[in-house]
């Protein structure tokens, strides 16, 4: 991994990022939302209407009105909330933390379950274990997270009571409430990852153990903890990083349905607010916030990815 | 005296969909103290079945029908898990066909090696990481202190062969096992191993079982060698006389078959117009980059050329260019210089014309990638003859030619047997009706007995036809039976263009007269 590689890659996330506020003021553009209306309200004078328009150059030529937006973001400035008046930029980020915050929690739940389960089915394949194994990721991928999370709430929540229905408590102020309230909505992503990269980790440790080099390592006389452990993990997991920030995509989308059912102020419960009320400087934020989440996400796969497998170099 | 190993009446069955496949049958062999075995037989002939075997790691279907395997006296088929593990790596060491694939390739050299050591020795990870230094050291590995933090893409495949016979003879076995060690090298490499392997031999007086599909090659490390067939030891014999006096019809059969440099298969010279030539031919791969890095050269002024009925032998190690030569040749590489063809120099693949590309054919390596699995032979054949204007009736015909019934026209590439396959892409390239056929390794995936029968093949279609061939491989002794002339590669450039004859002479390169020396030749 060279210095290069390193600025050359950021650099690129940098274009991708451009093409995409490009994209995300084109589609606010073509909303059908007069910005001077939501302000002022249906029944403004067109008097006042039209002085709104002009403060906030909303006659300006669309190139010009990118220019100031792009102008005031690479200053940190994402507008004000048309809605609310406040500025955009922080109540965004305090609610993509949220977001995060159950997206590390459901990751981190995928790892320790979906690793031992896909390794546990690889190594009985065929027998009971696997093919329970695979019926549980085939409902996991099958089932969309709405199904999923009613269920999980039907069960969890309604009939035995263990886990808060909805609503989220900050772990500042209640660390166990807190927690509680984000137990549902962490199973419900992570269950469709755990799917997804059970049977990821499953085949990709099958088509190790039939390889060359495992082979060898097992007429070395290693004992089959050693061989498992020590040869086949390792090199059964690399792809794994690869689905995973794939998966982040995923999880983006996800988690705006888990949010709104669940009651999260996460960013898709947000993003999700801005588009009904044609709030259009929070619209452009929330998708900016999720693209450049997605490109780092996928950015840190990559560098993972190096440090683990020293075939792998970027120059 | 107590064999080291003894196997007696052997028999081993794989249980498959079609029901059970014999893979050896009765097989008895012993390796006496310090013997080494030489196991020869063609692929499914049994013998890689018989290592895995001895190693105890047969596949799930494998039914052992009856016999013993003992090491030492110990009889290896009633020993639990556990046992086992202490016996492989420990008292059996193997070498592997293919370094490349045999050494997990995300763990250091060193760690690969010293995990042996600290698993059977019980040395701590220190002293097992400084006994690895030594193992390296010891099979003439340069700089092993270093070697050992690296990993296994980062060295030659030599160089991997050698930390895998480092590995096998860590721990002082009593008996290695070699499946096709030098199979996967080059040349020169595999010849190197092989003087590693004779040293590491009369140091240790370790015994072993050497298989391979080269009979010749075992003659020269073996004390005895077997010979089997469909699961069955046909012959046994002293590795001398196994080559003098064969007994068995297929050993002589497969004695036969060894192309030996003095026994010429081609008796009349070349004549008639050049076909082909090549005037400073180069290749280049991959393009100059912003960020440093050359553009690597494939091969770099490269003359010569080809009459009409010429064989020319293009030898040389992998990577030496003698492939990139083929590709540019046949328009697959873009290339530097010129091609000269009927008096025209073409300078780029884009001047090929149709005239040019129906006179110039390629066989490839391996049939399995350059015939399209869903199309029937037929398909196949019917393809260069709409494209240079021969007749559908001519498919029989080009069959025949390479004595393939005419029903084989139906039938997909994989109900065919390797031999087969690659009779039908000869007979592809010269539905074409070509002046030249390249060669590129066309005998390097077929068995001995098959490879004599292709050879022979091609003879007999370059007499009908006065096709000339640049016969691209990496056995100088059959090339030595069929070339009028041999062309050595050698990281690029043709270091010599000889007449065949002259092979022998003062004035050959020193590169040439070590891949001479290389080429194992039989004993007797």
């Amino acid at each position: 991994m060279s210095a290069s590689w390193l600025i050359r890659r950021i650099l690129l996330i940098a274009y991708t990022l451009l093409v995409v506020s490009l994209l995300v003021f084109g589609i606010t553009q073509v909303l059908p939302a007069d910005a001077a209306v939501m302000l002022l309200g249906e029944n403004a004078t067109p008097a006042a209407l039209a002085a709104v328009r002009a403060k906030l150059g909303l006659g300006d030529p669309a190139w010009l009105q990118y220019w100031h937006w792009l102008a005031a973001l690479l200053r940190g400035d994402f507008g004000m909330s048309m809605r609310t008046g406040q500025p955009v930029g922080p109540t965004m980020l305090v609610a993509l933390s949220r977001s995060l915050l159950l997206a590390a929690l459901a990751l981190a739940l995928m790892l320790v379950f979906a690793v031992p389960l896909g390794l546990a089915a690889a190594l009985r394949r065929g027998k009971p274990i696997d093919l329970a194994a695979g019926i549980v990721s085939y409902l996991g991928v099958s089932l969309p997270e709405f199904v999923t999370a009613t269920l999980l709430l039907l069960l969890l929540a309604d009939r035995l009571h263990w886990l808060p229905a909805t609503g989220y408590v900050p772990l500042t102020d209640n660390p166990v409430d807190g927690l509680r309230h984000l137990g549902l909505p962490v199973l419900t992503v992570s269950l469709v990852l755990i799917a997804h990269v059970s049977r990821m980790v499953r085949s990709e440790t099958i088509d190790v153990l039939h390889s060359d080099y495992i082979r060898a390592a097992r007429l070395k006389g290693l004992s089959p903890r050693r061989v498992l452990f020590g040869h086949a993990v390792r090199n059964a997991l690399l792809p794994v990083i690869t689905i995973v920030a794939l998966d982040v995509g995923y999880l983006l989308g996800g988690i705006i349905v888990v949010e709104e059912i669940f009651a999260i102020p996460g960013i898709g419960r947000q993003l999700i607010v801005a588009i009904e009320s044609r709030d259009l400087p929070a619209i452009q934020a929330g998708a900016l916030i999720m693209a450049a989440t997605y490109a780092i996400a996928n950015f840190l796969a990559d560098i993972a990815y190096a440090l683990l497998d020293k075939r792998i170099r970027y120059d | 005296m107590i064999p080291i190993l003894d196997i007696d009446g052997y028999t081993l069955e794989y249980r498959t969909r079609a029901g059970a496949v014999r893979v050896l049958d009765e097989v008895s062999l012993q390796i006496a103290p310090g013997q080494v075995l030489g196991l020869v037989g063609e692929s499914g002939s049994g013998k890689s079945s018989l290592a895995w075997a001895v190693m105890r790691h047969l596949p799930g279907n494998a039914q052992e029908l009856s016999g013993a395997i003992r090491l030492d006296g110990e009889d290896l088929r009633s020993m639990g898990a556990r046992q086992l593990e202490a016996v492989r790596g420990r008292r059996i060491g193997m070498v592997f066909q293919d370094p490349a694939t045999s050494l997990n390739p995300t763990l250091s050299l060193g760690r690969q090696v010293a995990e042996v050591l600290a698993r059977h020795r019980g040395m701590s990870a220190a002293a097992a990481w400084q006994a690895g230094i030594e193992a390296l050291r010891h099979v003439d590995l340069r700089d092993p202190a270093a070697l050992m933090r690296r990993y296994p893409h980062e060295v030659s495949g030599g160089e991997k062969q050698r930390v895998i016979i480092a590995t096998a003879f860590a721990c002082r076995p009593e008996l290695i096992i070699f499946d096709e060690p030098t199979t996967a090298l080059d040349v020169i490499t595999g010849a190197r191993i092989l003087e590693l392997f004779r040293r590491l031999r009369e140091e240790t007086g370790v015994a072993g079982l050497y298989i391979s599909h080269d009979l010749a090659l075992v003659s020269r490390v073996a004390e005895r060698v077997a010979v089997i067939r469909r699961g069955q030891v046909v012959e046994q014999a002293d590795a001398r006389r196994i080559f003098r006096a064969p007994t068995h019809d297929y050993t002589r059969a497969l004695v036969q078959a060894v192309p030996r440099p003095e026994r010429r298969l081609v008796t009349d010279g070349p004549g008639g117009p050049t076909v082909l030539a090549a005037r400073g031919l180069g290749v280049a791969y991959g393009r100059a980059r912003l960020f440093g890095g050359k553009p690597v050269m494939g091969a770099r002024g490269v003359d010569l050329e080809l009459r009409r009925g010429e064989i020319l032998g293009v030898v040389g190690e992998s990577g030496s260019g003698k492939s990139t030569l083929a590709r540019a040749f046949s328009g697959l590489a873009r290339f530097t210089g010129a091609v000269v063809f009927e008096g025209r120099a073409l300078a780029s693949p884009r001047q090929m014309d149709r005239a040019y590309r129906r006179a110039v054919q390629i066989v490839f390596q391996h049939p399995d990638a350059s015939l399209n699995p869903r199309h029937r032979v037929g398909a196949l054949l019917a393809r260069p003859l709409r494209l240079y204007g021969g007749a559908m009736a001519e498919l029989p015909r080009l069959l025949e030619q390479v004595r393939l019934p005419p029903d084989y026209a139906r039938r997909y590439p994989h109900q065919l047997s390797g031999g087969e396959k690659q009779r039908v892409a000869i007979a592809r390239a010269f539905a074409a009706k070509p002046a030249l056929v390249i060669c590129d390794e066309i005998t390097a995936p077929l068995d001995v007995s098959v490879q004599a029968a292709v050879v022979e093949l091609l003879l007999e279609l370059r007499r009908r036809h006065g096709t000339a061939y640049l016969f691209i491989t990496h056995d100088l002794s059959l090339v030595r039976q069929i070339a009028h002339r041999i062309a050595v590669m050698r990281r690029g450039e043709l270091v010599d263009l000889l007449s065949v004859d002259a092979l022998g002479s003062e004035a050959v390169h020193p590169y040439t007269r070590e891949l001479i020396a290389a080429s194992p030749t039989p004993v007797g």
